[in-house]
């Protein structure tokens, strides 16, 4: 049986499997022999906790799974306000007994239009009064810079392997993935990754900057694009300084490095404006403390982190689920590599949910920072 | 020893690294500052952090008991909170500076950096000195080119120095030279 067909076969078991963009394609992981939910910081410390082993190399020497947002703080000891929320999963992880390459995903589904009657849980009206609290938190200080986060809910039954494979057909993202388990699925095309691990060096690869190609839009025009765009840059700047800062508490001090400053990376439809950084990390350090370090990912929360996620939690009355967690795996050697969970559906309950962010920084205007959220979201709802 | 004392700021361990490469540092948060690590470090380092300095009296706490007795450096946050325990007034400004980078200039004030000389700093401050500031032994040593705005002051007697811009940002182009001047003078 080739793989393409193994993926097919599975999609039609109701066997749950994981797909994850890999260099030259996909790779799927399958035929779980272990499934690891988590529901406190205990549970995760628990987790984290295995002795590395750099002779387990093989394919299946590893867990594969997420943490969701609220996970992410309290592994960081802050604690989330009363919200209303959907009884999501906080975190799984899984054992894979199979993973295989496929090239293509090559799936259609014949496709009929689904229920596209999504609501938003915030109006502009309620977005620019938020907006508005936020920046006088910035005139005074106590944040730099912060991301709103809008979502958008209906009620439908998707078929995930038919958006993943839409998706990664008009939008490739370098980490983008999706699972399908019994009772949920999460379609994604994250292009950002927050964690690569690879023996004593890691790397994360913020983006902050996205513009859209249009008709003469190359990649040298993005590039200056950016340049000249002087708020733009200003938010990129605190993101590539905070970045450095996470690295800085796990890494040997004077290796941090920004080895890639502010370039431009060619998708599909958009360019991003990315840099990478990378470390080395210190003999003492564990994955436990890489994962605080640097988890939930700065650029989609705000600087600076601690005070910002307080001032996000107040604010929300929605629990973000999935929404700017981690997605990717740890193998039992120690090396890691994760995503950022961003421009993702998750579909619970017959539910589909699509959160985006924007950020406010002190001269962001509230009605192009809604829209762009509006736009955001909607590369992902014209797929129902 | 230096003894960096962090205000949940996501900048300070960049302070850390790079005060790392003059001596052996130890950070610790505002809130867990340990007594006997405070007495034996030579240099106290204010971080940055999100905030004003009355937020932060535990902070406040530690400059009025080492000051005149050790080295001690305000960074950002910690430039305005050893001010405005000299008296200053911290206020907001109306141009805000969010990971911009700008030139700032020294004044013939300053006994450590030459006079006029430019450099090309990171600054990420809501809140600004309010001038005039008159306190003896204190004197602004560089002020943003464009705005005239404080952005650095000695004091050389007690050996207490600040700078309202981060030396530790990637925006920073000299930000080593600086640390390692303030450190030696």
């Amino acid at each position: 049986m080739n793989n393409i067909n193994k993926l097919h076969k599975l999609h039609n078991s109701n066997q749950p499997y994981i797909i994850y963009k890999s260099n030259n394609g996909f790779k799927l992981y399958s035929d779980f022999s272990k499934k690891i939910i988590l529901k406190s910081k205990n549970d995760v410390e628990n987790f984290l906790n295995f002795k590395s082993n750099k002779k387990r190399t093989k394919k299946t020497d590893l867990f594969i799974g997420f943490f969701g947002y609220e996970l992410l703080n309290n592994l960081i000891d802050i604690k989330l306000p009363k919200q209303n929320s959907l009884n999501f999963y906080k975190g799984i992880f899984y054992k894979p007994e199979s993973v295989i390459s496929i090239n293509n995903l090559n799936y259609s589904n014949s496709y009929k239009k689904l229920n596209k009657n999504f609501k938003i849980n915030i109006n502009n009206k309620t977005y620019t009064k938020i907006f508005d609290r936020f920046k006088k938190r910035i005139r005074a200080g106590d944040t730099y810079q912060i991301k709103i986060c809008t979502k958008y809910k209906s009620k439908s039954k998707v078929d995930p392997l038919d958006f993943f494979s839409r998706l990664s057909e008009f939008n490739l993202a370098p980490e983008a993935f999706m699972i399908r388990d019994k009772d949920f699925s999460i379609v994604s095309c994250s292009p950002e990754n927050l964690i690569n691990k690879k023996g004593e060096q890691i790397s994360t690869k913020p983006i902050a900057g996205t513009v859209k190609k249009i008709d003469k839009m190359n990649k040298s025009k993005a590039l200056k694009y950016f340049k000249k765009n002087i708020k733009e840059n200003k938010e990129h700047n605190m993101i590539v300084d905070m970045e450095r800062n996470d690295l800085s508490k796990i890494c040997v001090p004077l290796s941090v490095k920004v080895s890639k400053e502010k370039i431009i990376e060619e998708y599909r439809d958009l360019f991003h404006y990315v840099s990478l950084i990378k470390g080395k990390i210190k003999k003492s350090v564990n994955n436990l403390q890489i994962i605080k370090a640097m988890m939930p990912g700065g650029s989609v929360i705000g600087c600076p982190k601690i005070n910002t996620l307080k001032l996000l939690n107040n604010q929300e009355e929605e629990n973000r689920n999935i929404y700017t967690g981690s997605f990717g795996y740890i193998k039992f050697n120690g090396d890691m590599r994760f995503n950022i969970i961003i421009r993702s559906i998750l579909n619970f309950k017959n539910i589909s949910q699509v959160a985006v962010a924007s950020g406010v920084v002190i001269d962001s205007n509230a009605n192009r920072e809604f829209n762009e959220n509006y736009i955001k979201a909607k590369a992902l709802i014209d797929l129902y | 020893m230096i003894y960096i004392i962090d205000h949940n700021d996501s900048f300070t361990f960049n302070v850390v690294h790079q005060f790392s490469k003059f001596d052996e540092v130890i950070c610790d948060n505002y809130d867990r500052v340990n007594n006997d690590i405070l007495e034996k470090a030579s240099s106290i380092v204010l971080s940055p952090g999100p905030g004003n300095p009355k937020n932060y009296p535990k902070s406040s706490k530690i400059y009025k008991k080492y000051k005149g007795k050790k080295r001690i450096i305000g960074i950002c946050l910690g430039f305005q909170q050893i001010l405005y325990n000299e008296g200053a007034k911290i206020v907001e400004q109306k141009n805000i500076y969010h990971g911009f980078q700008s030139e700032i200039r020294v004044t013939n004030n300053s006994k450590i950096f030459d006079n006029n000389s430019v450099f090309k700093v990171g600054r990420y401050h809501s809140l600004k000195l309010k001038e005039p500031f008159n306190k003896s032994n204190f004197n602004i040593t560089m002020r943003c080119k464009i705005t005239n705005v404080a952005m650095a002051f000695e004091n050389n007697l007690d050996k207490i120095y600040g700078f309202q811009f981060h030396p530790e940002s990637f925006l920073t182009l000299n930000g080593n030279f600086l640390i390692k001047k303030i450190l030696s003078a």
